[in-house]
């Protein structure tokens, strides 16, 4: 059923069409572009008391603005106005009713302006509630069984078969699948598969490991046909000895990600065939294989931007190059400079990380400004971040000397706000706020050892995932835990 | 025109206003007082919405006193925070091609 307002508007509409509320909308309430929020400042207050008040309606008959309440009413009274246009949230309200109206058109018509605003100010679209369409309103109708999931419930939960020092992988696959992002996308089944092979799909296999995590079933998994995919597209992964769990995270991501764009691209080449051609783009994101150029969700949730800034010190000209990244890795080993500190907490790290690094006499770089070879430094931040960053400790050295592990304790927080590492910290509104929600240990020495991972299953619950055992962790437990690889979520998501 | 007024034209003109809408807005639902206020509404929906008399303005009037001491200090905070920031920037700006002539 879709919204049409109330009678009076319909009258309204019949007689004056949307003309009228697309430029108020646009002016007044959304504010499209400079010139909108120019008029708006200085024509936008109550023709009553010349307030700019928080609730302005604006007539929608006639040229008139007036704060809510009195004024609005008395003057939609008196000329017998039925319709006005509330500006702070872009509502319509009819006189006649005394009540605030819905039409299906007229929000249409909004949600372009508010898209425009977001675009003109480079923000984020406002927070707007979930809508069901009417496929979905059908759905829910049809199945009407519903499964609640209570606090201390299993569901989600699963163990994994070690098939021979696999455990690299089980520890992966269970961050990975408790991912909320992640399983957001893949339990509301939005991989569409462009391959009729979907066996040799990897981005499939993931799809149906989520149904087999969130099925009921308490028997361990085994992951044989992951592992399988996996060797076959990444084949320095291949063979049954103990692999890095990080290079296994980071090969799993490349190897989804080059599906997400095969598939893209193969749904792409099938619909400009059968329609008319306007794939005039489509040719160059097929053949654009670098990562952060596509927007799969791989991408949206794990891509997020490196800039680096190289400083000449002979003329302070600044050369800045950004880079994707997936993962951030950090040294634990003791700093050569500022007198030999070993970091001790993640902030120590990400601190040392984003410091300002001396290039020193021997690796003189050609300034872009002045052209000429001079000494320079070069400093990392973070441009921008996604929405699951993952921090990747470096506890295995390899040297010409020694191949040695680091287990030094480094103290990770629960809650981390990033603002600090962002290469524009002047900008308000920017939330920079994550939160743990799983951490894989690796136990042993460099040679042979043993992964395992501590996953957050619902808020303030944590449970250790040791291969096919999954057993409860206190918060604590997990926070004194060594830490290899920590995975960071986003608190609050933006949308474009 | 009084400072309020100047502030409000300013903010308007800059985007600033509408951002700072949209924190609020961020901010409200997280917390939690978007669901409080809308159980609010529909609790006393239930209990006099009955008789057809009964207008989304008696509701806004009944709603509103609650609805503002639900919202967390933390988060009146943070906004007073915001707006400063945004207005000392405005100041600095407005100061600095005076320092120049």
């Amino acid at each position: 059923m879709s919204e049409t307002g109330c009678r009076h508007y319909q009258s309204y509409v019949k007689e004056h069409s949307y003309d009228t509320f697309r430029v108020i909308d646009a002016y007044f309430a959304a504010c499209v572009n400079r010139d909108a929020r120019e008029r708006k400042a200085i024509h936008c207050n109550c023709f009553e008391c010349g307030s700019y008040g928080i609730q302005l309606y604006a007539c929608l008959h006639c040229i008139y603005f007036g704060c809510r309440g009195a004024h609005i009413t008395s003057h939609l009274r008196s000329k017998k106005h039925n319709v006005a246009l509330e500006l702070s949230h872009g509502t319509l309200y009819c006189y006649a009713c005394r009540d605030f109206i819905y039409d299906a058109r007229s929000r249409e018509y909004a949600l372009i302006n508010r898209k425009l605003e977001a675009k003109d100010l480079q923000k984020s679209i406002g927070w707007v509630p979930w809508v069901p369409t009417t496929k979905e309103t059908n759905l829910l109708l049809a199945n009407a069984r519903r499964r609640l999931v209570r606090p201390n419930q299993t569901i989600g939960l699963r163990g994994l078969l070690n098939l021979g020092a696999t455990c690299f992988m089980n520890c992966i696959v269970q961050a990975l699948v408790h991912t909320p992002l992640l399983s957001d996308y893949f339990m509301s089944d939005r991989h569409d598969c462009g391959s009729k092979s979907s066996h040799k799909c990897l981005v499939c296999e993931v799809s149906r490991l989520f149904q087999e995590f969130y099925s009921g079933s308490r028997s361990p998994l085994s992951l044989h046909r992951l592992l399988h995919l996996i060797w076959n597209h990444a084949k320095h992964l291949a063979g049954y000895e103990q692999q890095d769990a990080h290079e296994f995270f980071i090969a799993t991501l490349d190897v989804l990600h080059r599906h997400c764009v095969k598939a893209k691209a193969e749904h792409d080449s099938k619909s400009n065939s059968s329609g008319s051609g306007s794939g005039t783009n489509s040719s160059n994101s097929s053949s654009s294989h670098c990562y952060g150029q596509c927007n799969c969700i791989i991408d949206q949730i794990f891509t997020g931007m490196l800039q680096s800034d190289v400083v000449c010190q002979a003329c302070n000209g600044v050369s800045t190059t950004y880079d994707p990244f997936w993962d951030i890795s950090l040294d634990l080993g003791e700093t050569t400079t500022h007198g030999g500190v070993t970091p001790k907490t993640l902030i120590d790290c990400l601190e040392r990380y984003t410091r300002a690094e001396h290039l020193g006499s021997a690796a003189k770089i050609k300034c872009s400004t002045c052209k000429s070879y001079q000494e320079s430094t070069k400093q990392f931040s973070l441009r921008t971040l996604p929405s699951v960053v993952s921090f990747h400790l470096k506890r295995f050295e390899h040297s010409a000397l020694i191949d040695r592990k680091i287990s030094s304790f480094i103290q990770f927080p629960v809650e981390f706000d990033m603002t600090p590492f962002m290469s524009e910290k002047k900008n308000a509104y920017g939330d920079f706020r994550f939160s743990l929600y799983a951490v894989v240990n690796h136990v042993g020495t460099i040679d042979t050892g043993h992964y395992t991972a501590y996953v957050r299953h619902q808020k303030d619950t944590w449970v250790k995932c040791d291969d096919h055992v999954i057993t409860m962790a206190s918060l604590k437990q997990v926070l004194d835990s060594e830490g290899y690889l920590l995975f960071y979520h986003k608190n609050v998501l933006e949308y474009e | 025109m009084n400072v309020s007024g100047a502030v409000d034209q300013y903010t308007v003109l800059t985007g600033d206003r509408s951002k700072i809408k949209d924190l609020l807005c961020s901010r409200l639902t997280e917390c939690g007082w978007r669901d409080e206020v809308r159980l609010m509404c529909r609790n006393i929906l239930i209990e006099k919405g009955t008789n057809n008399s009964f207008t989304v303005e008696q509701l806004i009037a009944e709603v509103t006193p609650k609805a503002r001491t639900l919202v967390p200090d933390a988060v009146k905070k943070e906004l007073l925070m915001k707006i400063r920031t945004i207005l000392t920037e405005i100041e600095e700006e407005a100061d600095e091609p005076e320092d120049e002539s």
